[in-house]
């Protein structure tokens, strides 16, 4: 799933990773820092583990607590639609695992339970650190960990280190699914939350180690760990598909709603395929031959400023076109545009009509509504050849 | 969950150079081939808009092996290149997940039948196939990716069918109010008027358009 995530993105999200990549370096570091206990007693600003650490343990919950408000806007903004899912990735871990030496348990009374939760911040930090270097201060809502789901908590972690290495040998697809596992949290809410954003985020290429714990009751089994978080990430998907579909959001049971998914998506096709009859009986009289002269005449002035957008013109494509009755008609010659994903691609041959042409912004993000007016030339031209002939 | 106005519009751009480049003007096409050829702009002017996804790739292979290439490659211009490169990765997990599966079989051969868990995991597998084989590109993709090209097909669909609709009826209008002033006068300045009421049709088209998206 990772390497076919990485080749079909594109490379419209490498800005993202960038800074990811150096969030990631910035908490290698603070994960070394905490192997060798030179410890701050500064308050946790900048959201560095040392800091945490160094700071008593009431304080640093109180603090990694904060993390808990601010995953939930994190979580509400995953699934906002189409390439938003993509932005929200972890930073990479390049360090991997968290050395934590157990020997320094002594130090902090919930040891444990400090250090899951600085490893879940850690995870949640690429997006969480705003938020944090701005609560630097002691929070309002103080949580105490109920202290008897410390004890299940401290079996995983050394199941953990043993499994890490064990999972890096595995392929990257089930890589994917063994981090992901690792999602602990306390909180119902923060852990549904925290699982949300864990699974979405890791959804992808070359994931870090996301540290689960498990809820009180259920076992911590790393199997069933892994079950649970992806069977939590497909409900997810789920739930969305369900407000997508109309109808669907009654209906209770996978099944049922793959069903209302399956007519839905089958119902659209079938729609697609009569309205392209429909068109293709309404159409013998329209002409689309001086499209692209109405686009550079009308389009010009509603280009926007940003431009991008690149055009390439196919001359040979244009020698190959029947020539309609129009086109003799229509004296800046029509022309055929091929819109470039990749700016600068203005061609400078004969078929340039307009000298500078205007980079028809197609693919822009500003670009609004350019598009619609090649829909009026279609028009004026069927009323141009209708009197012709 | 709506599609953006930019998808729209760059959708319906390249929509409409796929008809122009389909040969429309030329008239002695049949209404079947004609149908065809909307239909294939549509689409591939939906793979465009959308960019580079799972299912836009697969789309547009499955379209370059029943058709013949060149159109395609004329429509795309540059992106033909880009958009068609097979995605190996997605044949790396299709034969992990066969190797996977000859492995659990041979183990789990013997399994309790008829329990309920198993019963619904057979149903949810069952409608996972059809939808793998709904999505273009589907076969694939695992569970959860599955769900994820699905929801962004449904939109881009959606999107899809809404464009469509609004063109035929732009269309429509057009030649009715072509037909209606077509027997009334002649000369230029009543083509005029057509146009100017054509254009009015489409700012409104745009408008609406515009106002939905």
């Amino acid at each position: 799933m990772g390497p076919a995530r990485c080749s079909g993105v594109g490379s419209g999200n490498s800005g993202a990773y960038t800074t990811e990549i150096a969030e990631s370096l910035r908490f290698e570091e603070e994960i070394h820092s905490i192997v060798h206990p030179s410890l701050d007693s500064s308050p946790a600003a900048g959201g560095s583990f040392t800091a945490l650490l160094g700071l008593p343990a009431n304080q640093a919950v109180e603090l990694l607590h904060e993390t808990g408000p601010s995953e939930a806007p994190g979580s509400a903004a995953a699934p906002s639609p189409t390439g938003e899912l993509w932005r929200l990735r972890l930073g990479e871990h390049a360090a991997g695992p968290l050395h934590l030496p157990l020997g320094c348990s002594p130090t902090f009374p919930s040891n444990a339970a400090l250090v899951e939760r600085a490893a879940r911040f850690s995870v949640f930090a690429a997006e969480d650190s705003p938020a944090l270097s701005s609560g630097g201060g002691p929070s309002p809502r103080l949580k105490a960990e109920p202290l008897d789901s410390d004890s299940p908590p401290l079996l995983p972690i050394p199941t953990e280190k043993t499994q890490r290495p064990a999972k890096r040998k595995e392929c990257e697809k089930s890589k994917a699914k063994g981090p992901a596992k690792k999602s602990k949290s306390a909180e119902e809410n923060t852990a549904a939350a925290a699982k949300e954003t864990a699974a979405e985020n890791t959804d992808g290429e070359k994931l870090p180690y996301v540290h689960v714990r498990a809820r009180r009751g259920q076992a911590t089994d790393s199997h069933s760990l892994a079950e649970r978080a992806r069977r939590e990430k497909i409900n997810a998907r789920m739930k969305l598909l369900q407000e997508l579909v109309p109808g669907c959001s009654k209906i209770t049971g996978t099944a049922l709603v793959l069903d209302e998914i399956i007519n839905h998506v089958q119902s659209l096709q079938r729609q697609v395929e009569f309205l392209s009859m429909r068109l293709a009986a309404v159409n013998p009289r329209i002409d689309f031959g001086g499209l692209d002269s109405f686009l550079s005449a009308e389009c010009g002035p509603l280009a926007t400023a940003n431009g991008r957008g690149g055009v390439a013109l196919d001359p040979a494509l244009w020698s190959s076109h029947p020539v309609t009755a129009n086109g003799a008609r229509w004296l800046p010659q029509p022309q055929i545009r091929h819109v470039d994903v990749w700016p600068t691609q203005q061609s400078s041959t004969a078929w340039t009509r307009d000298g500078p042409a205007h980079p028809h912004a197609l693919l822009n993000p500003g670009a609004s509504l350019v598009g619609y007016d090649p829909a009026s030339s279609v028009l004026l031209n069927s009323n141009q050849l209708k009197t012709e002939l | 969950m709506r599609a953006s106005s930019r998808f729209k519009s760059v959708f319906l751009e390249q929509m409409l150079m796929g008809f122009q480049l389909s040969g429309f003007p030329c008239r002695t096409m049949s209404l079947p081939a004609r149908m065809h050829a909307i239909k294939l702009s549509a689409d591939v002017a939906m793979a465009v808009a959308r960019g580079s996804r799972r299912w836009t790739h697969g789309l547009i292979a499955h379209l370059s092996k029943k058709e013949d290439k060149s159109f395609l490659k004329c429509i795309l211009g540059k992106q033909y290149e880009r958009l068609t490169m097979p995605c190996y990765s997605s044949w790396k997990i299709q034969r992990c997940k066969t190797i996977l599966r000859r492995s659990f079989r041979e183990r789990f051969g013997k399994q309790k039948p008829a329990q309920a868990c198993t019963l619904a995991r057979s149903l949810v597998k069952t409608r996972a196939q059809v939808l793998k084989r709904l999505v273009p590109g589907g076969k694939a993709m695992d569970g959860y990716s599955l769900l994820d090209e699905t929801m962004d097909y449904v939109v881009c669909l959606q999107a899809q069918v809404d464009l469509m609709r609004h063109l035929l009826g732009a269309f429509e209008a057009s030649k009715l109010r072509a037909q209606t002033k077509g027997t009334s006068s002649q000369g230029r300045k009543s083509i005029k008027d057509e146009t100017d009421g054509n254009k009015k049709d489409l700012i409104e088209l745009c408008m609406h358009l515009s106002d939905n998206a």
